[in-house]
């Protein structure tokens, strides 16, 4: 199917708004890295850029569909940016070949560690925050003297966690 | 054959191998499928395969490895749209990072002291649980590799994309903030890839967990490193 002159017109207007926010964030990264090296910071440029652009978000001054499809992209394909260092791996051929089984067999225990730990703490966690929220809301019902109706606190935009 | 040739074939092929198994796992949901998986060890059988010297793989595709930065800077924009949900759970939110931190760093300690693996390659293990852009500027502080990390990082993060399902059946965990946040801390982008697949919810969460466990990682890493060593 030949695709319309609009539509093609609208997909390369996609493409290099992709293109423009991309180099932004570059460049972006760039000018933060030579910031972090000037002044001898202890955190890495990009994590300074990150905090940068957070607070330029949240004071407007850069509003958020200007850098919207940049990110996305940045972000959705970030698998692509380190297969090279994966890669890179090769050049530890026989320590890997060596310990290989040994590695992933303890990394598969700690890995089970980690996501039943956290899962089990979060769990408990988040049905207390959930009761001191509800208990907030009955306080100021009280208050009010008013049977106000009890929102769902347990959920948000709608969908039940 | 013409080494800069060679070097422009190393890039279309990675970024074949990566866009294609992309494709493939969108049509045909299969774990093998997944171009966490299926990319980078395609690319890896390739390499060895056709005796492909490193130098040459590298000449251009280390500026795909470029964009870790900017992308790691990209993650402001997820944590200022998703600033709602953060607000409504603070608590659960920071004290999951701080648990799944932890439970990572310690679990690294203790295969460090129980295994005799050689220190360059448990070093790297330290920052495993964190999202690789993070990972590989906190290893340092550990006294790491960031090529090792790097690989380290991809398969704990395609460990957790396995076992996480199983798991969660067995120990009863239900709530979405519970999935996501143990998925975002143990197993960073992949955990989040599979938490998006598991929910809506759990994905942001997972998401916004990776971004938080990976700045606190960098911010953290030379405390704990001191602390360690």
């Amino acid at each position: 199917m030949p695709l319309s002159f609009s539509a093609i017109q609208s997909k390369l207007g996609k493409l290099f708004l992709l293109l423009t926010q991309v180099s932004f964030f570059c460049l972006f990264a760039y000018s933060c890295q030579q910031l972090a090296s000037w002044l001898h910071s202890p955190l890495p440029g990009s994590v300074i850029g990150l905090a940068i652009l957070l607070l330029l978000l949240c004071g407007k001054v850069i509003p958020e569909k200007a850098v919207n499809s940049g990110a996305a992209w940045l972000i959705g394909d970030l698998l692509l940016f380190f297969i090279p260092p994966v890669v890179a791996v090769l050049k530890y051929e026989d320590i890997l070949e060596q310990y290989g089984v040994t590695l992933i067999s303890s990394m598969l225990a700690a890995s089970c560690l980690v996501l039943l730990g956290t899962a089990f703490t979060v769990d408990r966690l988040f049905n207390f925050e959930r009761r001191l929220k509800l208990q907030k809301q009955r306080k100021r019902a009280q208050l009010l003297r008013a049977p106000v109706k009890i929102a769902p606190t347990h959920t948000v935009s709608g969908v039940p966690l | 054959m013409n080494l800069t040739l060679l070097a422009l074939l190393c890039l279309a092929l990675t970024l074949g191998c990566y866009y294609g198994s992309k494709a493939l796992y969108r049509r045909k949901q299969r774990v093998w499928f997944a171009p966490i998986l299926l990319a980078p060890l395609l690319i890896l059988v390739t390499v060895v395969v056709l005796k492909i010297p490193l130098t040459s793989y590298f000449q251009y595709t280390h500026w795909l490895a470029a964009l870790l930065a900017p992308a790691t800077i990209a993650f402001a924009v997820p944590i200022y749209r998703e600033r709602q949900l953060i607000k409504q759970y603070p608590i659960t939110l920071s004290i999951g990072v701080i648990v799944g931190l932890l439970l990572g760093l310690l679990t690294s300690w203790l295969l460090m002291q129980l295994t005799t693996m050689p220190t360059e390659l448990s070093n790297s293990l330290m920052v495993r649980s964190v999202s690789t852009p993070f990972a590989i500027e906190a290893t340092g502080a550990f006294g790491g590799i960031p090529e090792l990390t790097a690989m380290l990082v991809l398969l704990t993060g395609i460990m957790g994309m396995l076992i996480c399902e199983p798991l969660f059946r067995v120990a009863n965990i239900r709530s979405a903030v519970a999935k996501g946040i143990a998925l975002g801390a143990s197993a960073h982008g992949a955990g989040a890839a599979k938490a998006s697949e598991i929910g809506r919810q759990e994905g942001v969460i997972a998401s916004l967990t990776m971004i938080f466990t990976g700045i606190a990682m960098v911010l953290m890493a030379p405390l704990f490193a001191s602390v360690i060593g």
